[in-house]
């Protein structure tokens, strides 16, 4: 089984508006209402009662406008993030404020002196205010299906493709609602009761309906007040609030079109259209600094990895430099005493002894390395192999998409346990996965870098990392483990030696075959404890007589 | 006729011990007397670079490194011929431009035969006979 690209696990989702509100966010969403309830005390008791204020045509466009763009970036986010989260109650908030948004057409086409003096585009003087009563009806009651179903029993997710179906459905739907409702007012305008009595002002009868949309709003505020889980409900319940408000501000101080709390009403209006927006927008933001967070941290983490090697590297080469540079001083010395005219046999042996005792000095250097790379037995833990592939390849992910390479993860069974320095082991299957890329870098498509897993021997694993790249020349196979061999300009030529010494370390083994019809096959195997335990691992499977391919200096001859 | 190399005294500061012997051998076998430091705090406590007719010196040094060394040593005995002495090739990058002092710069392992005609180059050029203090 091939699973094309599953080594990347789902994101975890971290929709911000579906988890509790904070603590700031909470003060915050008060201090809106505190506010709102204020400047509503202002116009309708306070000092700003009596204030007159002209009638500007141009304004009901401007207002209409913002309040279709603000709800309809909100209902696209909105159903963004249904496409995410797959729980009907999201899709029923984006069905809210496309309504809010599409109700706004009717509205405009109705609404007296916007197309032509005194009177709408279409329908009648009663129009617009049934609209009106069309939008605060509508919308609370969707925000009330929303809290009906919200803490429903998350059934199983749906599918993507029926996502989209539903969400298609949804848009088609709304879309009908307010196709109906609006001509419902503009054609049956006759026949609806007479709550204006003319373009400017609102009669007696206008309370009816006034009192019922308000009612649904404070039902709405009730439901998701008992229901208030998350930063969503909380904003919800703000935008509600503002709908309710917008009744009785509406009437009072003056029921008029135009009037200071007329202008006050379309204010709440933008502001209720806005709220979700913003907590989106917010979301968005936060959730943006935090990926290019994690994508920063998970570069550091993959780089000090892959530095490890260098570093390793770097510091042999430190450490034999100097017993190297002793040696060879007193060599030099050495020969310069025995080159005298009358030779100083005392000082040539003393310079001898030097050499020696800096020969074993350079030996300790490296059987130190080769014991340093020996695992602590403390640190040998079960490993799952799968897991250490599929987080190798999670590291190298930015590395892969940008090379434009294919991945395919196949794990081949059911693994036997292995043990082994987890640490260590990334290292090689990092070190191989970034040869692999390097290998492919430049090359033509189809690139694709295999990572197979399969038991080998019984208690064994055998991990391979083929790739589709330039491959090894032959006349470099034999030498490609050596210390500082490299075809890279920019290698020390210590990494794949450093992960043959890991790997065997582990009581592994790591070697090279040519992959068909090009490219690369690097495998190791790890292995169980029982065989661990035999005195030499190493020894007890010869190379030579092993099935697998194997350099040409090991091979039989 | 030039003076005899033993009457030139020749400072190894470095703090590896095999290397400092290695070098230790390496001068005498042209002769030269030779002060082995392990640091260069020990130098520059000793209070002997006056006596001192050429300093070979190791960039890493713990606490005073090479460089530092360089300057301190311009400044209490100018003119005094340097050669530093590295294992670490990125060492070779930080060497200070164009200085007020005369050195050169070995990387480890360095040829003993370059290194004593560096040590004789500086000591002909940088004055005429050795001069005790």
């Amino acid at each position: 089984m091939v699973k094309a690209d599953a080594v990347f696990p789902e994101e975890q989702h971290f929709i911000l508006s579906t988890l509790s509100p904070s603590a700031a966010q909470k003060r915050l969403a008060l201090g809106v209402v505190c506010a709102i309830t204020i400047v509503f005390g202002l116009i309708t008791v306070g000092p700003f009662k009596h204030v007159h204020v002209e009638r500007v045509d141009a304004f009901v466009p401007s207002y209409v406008t913002a309040m279709f763009v603000c709800d309809s970036i909100t209902a696209l986010l909105l159903y963004a993030q249904f496409a995410i989260v797959r729980a009907r109650a999201n899709l029923v908030i984006a069905s809210a404020y496309l309504f809010a948004a599409l109700v706004m057409i009717p509205f405009i086409l109705v609404f007296p002196g916007v197309f032509r003096p005194d009177e709408g585009l279409m329908g009648g003087m009663q129009s617009t205010s049934w609209v009106y009563f069309f939008q605060h009806a509508g919308f609370p009651l969707f925000i009330l299906g929303y809290g009906l179903i919200k803490d429903a029993p998350p059934a199983r997710r749906l599918r993507q493709a029926a996502a989209s179906a539903e969400i298609g459905v949804s848009i088609a739907l709304t879309g009908a609602i307010v196709s109906a409702g609006g001509l419902l007012f503009i054609k049956a305008h006759s026949w609806l009761p007479r709550v204006t009595v003319d373009a400017m002002h609102f009669g007696a009868l206008w309370w009816y309906p006034a009192t019922v949309v308000a009612l649904l709003n404070v039902i709405g505020i009730v439901v998701l007040w008992s229901r208030r889980r998350v930063a969503l409900d909380l904003w919800l319940i703000v935008v509600m609030f503002l709908y309710a408000i917008e009744i009785p501000l509406s009437y009072y101080p003056d029921p008029e079109r135009f009037s200071i709390g007329w202008y006050a009403v379309r204010g709440f209006g933008v502001l209720a259209s806005s709220v979700v927006l913003m907590l989106l927008i917010h979301e968005m933001a936060t959730l943006y600094a935090r990926l290019l967070g994690a994508v920063g941290a998970q570069r550091r983490e993959r780089e000090a990895r892959l530095i490890t090697g260098d570093a390793v590297a770097a510091s042999i080469a430190h450490e034999v430099r100097q017993p190297l540079t002793a040696m060879i001083t007193s060599a030099d010395a050495g020969l310069r005493f025995l080159d005298r005219p009358a030779p100083d046999l005392d000082k040539a042996k003393e310079a001898f002894r030097l050499i020696a005792t800096d020969g074993h000095r350079a030996g300790d250097v490296v059987a130190s390395i080769r014991a340093s790379l020996k695992t602590d037995p403390a640190k040998r833990t079960a490993l799952n192999v799968d897991e250490l592939i599929e987080q190798a390849l999670a590291l190298e992910r930015s590395d892969l998409q940008k090379n434009r390479i294919q991945v395919k993860v196949e794990p081949r069974g059911e693994l036997p346990e292995v043990r082994g320095d987890r640490i260590q082991v990334q290292q090689v299957l990092l070190n191989l996965i970034t040869n692999a890329i390097h290998a492919m870098s430049g090359k033509e498509e189809p690139k694709v870098l295999s990572v197979t897993s399969e038991a080998y021997e019984g208690a064994g694993v055998l991990v391979s990392v083929a790739d589709t790249g330039t491959g090894i020349e032959s006349q470099h196979r034999d030498r490609i483990f050596n210390p500082l061999f490299t075809t890279k300009s920019d290698g020390m030529g210590m990494g794949l030696a450093i992960c043959r010494a890991i790997i065997e370390a582990q009581h592994g083994r790591l070697w090279f075959a040519p992959n068909t019809p090009r490219g690369a096959v690097f495998q190791f195997t790890l292995r169980g404890d029982a065989i661990v335990a035999a005195p030499d691992p190493r020894l007890s499977v010869s190379r030579a007589s092993s099935t697998l391919p194997v350099f040409p200096a090991c091979r039989p001859s | 006729m030039p003076p005899p190399a033993s009457d030139y005294t020749v400072a190894v500061v470095d703090d590896d011990e095999n290397v400092l012997k290695s070098l230790d051998i390496l001068l005498q076998s042209a002769d030269y007397s030779v002060r082995l430091f392990a640091s260069a705090t020990a130098l520059l406590q000793s209070g002997c670079l006056p006596q001192i007719d050429c300093l070979i010196s190791d960039i890493g040094l713990p606490t005073v490194d090479g460089f530092e060394l360089l300057r301190l040593v311009d400044r209490a005995q100018p003119g005094l011929p340097i050669i530093l002495i590295t294992g670490r090739s990125d060492m070779l990058d930080r060497v200070p431009a164009g200085g007020a002092a005369d050195f050169r710069v070995f990387s480890k392992p360095f040829d003993g035969g370059a290194l004593l005609a560096a040590v004789g180059l500086a000591l002909r050029s940088s004055r005429p006979g050795p001069c005790r203090g």
